[in-house]
């Protein structure tokens, strides 16, 4: 191969690459806030149903923890479109 | 930069095969699932039998969906007549991506589905004066657990459709980034709905069994389903909006 196509050729791999990186990170990223905060929000529906009364303080609860559960859903979100867009 | 017909034909078979593969597995696993808590149930609650037949039917005609999808999508692969056209590589990956795609995607709904089935059949068989309900609540929480599916489909019939047989001015580069970009966007929403799927689920099933315990709070209690249901769906979402990316933008 001559060098010319030998160069494009690299940096199409490393392109395709990167953009197999994004996918591959958003779609494993996304399991594990998608189940946790099902999680969440399952035992709140019974927390909910077992005492009615405090539905606003588990209600916020669940909000709380599903967030701070979500950031790792936005880093992979994040990464991935750092992977599409700033890579050449 | 054409496929020879025979490779193309490695790529369609080879997506078909694993849509309506990976699809049965989890639609199988489901269906099951709501099958042994009706066996269950019934032992519980023999006079309650109309009610729990029907609600297993109904919950398992559900969670067949996301793999009759897959059917489709596998049938469309095989006898669409993607064979007559000469097709370029970044066409052959999407037509696998477009299969990988359903059939990894319909997984985590199809798991949760059948949760939500089985947890609802629990609480029909611990309050069945209350089935209506339950089954109503049933369905409402499969239908958000059912749209990361829908998102799969979107994908895979955008794949199918909309990316042309042959790329205008193809160069080496453009392909190698297209087939990547292509074959990703199936991957990420095919894994990426597979965690709110299985997580919506959860919740839909927790919601069921609480309203067959209480069933007074019940707008409070599919309150609070939704609004976990939303935020666990946002995920999904973030999958979907890289698939588009990765078939507009690239």
């Amino acid at each position: 191969m001559d060098p010319n196509t030998t160069q494009i050729l690299a940096s199409g791999i490393a392109k395709g690459a990167a953009f197999l990186g994004a996918g591959i990170c958003m779609g494993i990223g996304a399991l594990g806030p998608g189940v946790g905060e099902g999680y969440v929000a399952g035992k709140a529906c019974e927390g909910v149903a077992r005492s009615p009364e405090q539905a606003g303080l588990i209600t916020r609860t669940m909000l709380i923890g599903q967030a701070v559960s979500e950031s790792t859903g936005i880093y992979s979100l994040v990464i991935a479109l750092l992977l599409i867009f700033t890579t050449s | 930069m054409i496929v020879q017909a025979d490779i193309l034909k490695v790529f369609l078979y080879l997506g078909a095969a694993l849509s309506t593969g990976i699809a049965s597995l989890s639609a199988g696993y489901g269906e099951g699932f709501a099958a042994a808590h009706t066996a269950r149930a019934m032992m519980r609650q023999p006079n309650a039998n109309n009610n729990l037949t029907r609600t297993m039917l109904i919950s398992q005609a559900i969670v067949e969906s996301g793999a009759i999808f897959a059917l489709v999508i596998s049938m469309l692969l095989l006898f669409g007549g993607f064979t007559s056209r000469e097709t370029d590589w970044a066409k052959a990956f999407s037509l696998l991506g477009a299969g990988l795609a359903i059939g990894l995607g319909c997984t985590g709904p199809n798991f949760g589905s059948g949760y939500s089935a089985g947890m609802a059949i629990d609480g029909i068989a611990r309050n069945p004066s209350k089935s209506g309900r339950i089954t109503a609540n049933m369905l409402i929480g499969q239908a958000i657990t059912e749209s990361g599916t829908i998102f799969s489909l979107v994908i895979s019939l955008l794949l199918l459709y909309t990316v042309p047989a042959q790329m205008e001015d193809p160069t080496l580069m453009k392909i190698i980034v297209k087939s990547c970009a292509y074959l990703t966007a199936g991957l990420v929403i095919g894994i990426g709905t597979f965690g709110p799927g299985a997580g919506i689920g959860y919740v839909a099933g927790k919601a069921n069994i609480s309203i067959s315990k209480h069933s007074k709070d019940q707008g409070l209690i599919t309150r609070t389903m939704f609004l976990g249901a939303a935020v666990s769906e946002s995920t999904a979402i973030y999958a979907l909006v890289v698939a588009f990316l990765l078939i507009f933008v690239s």
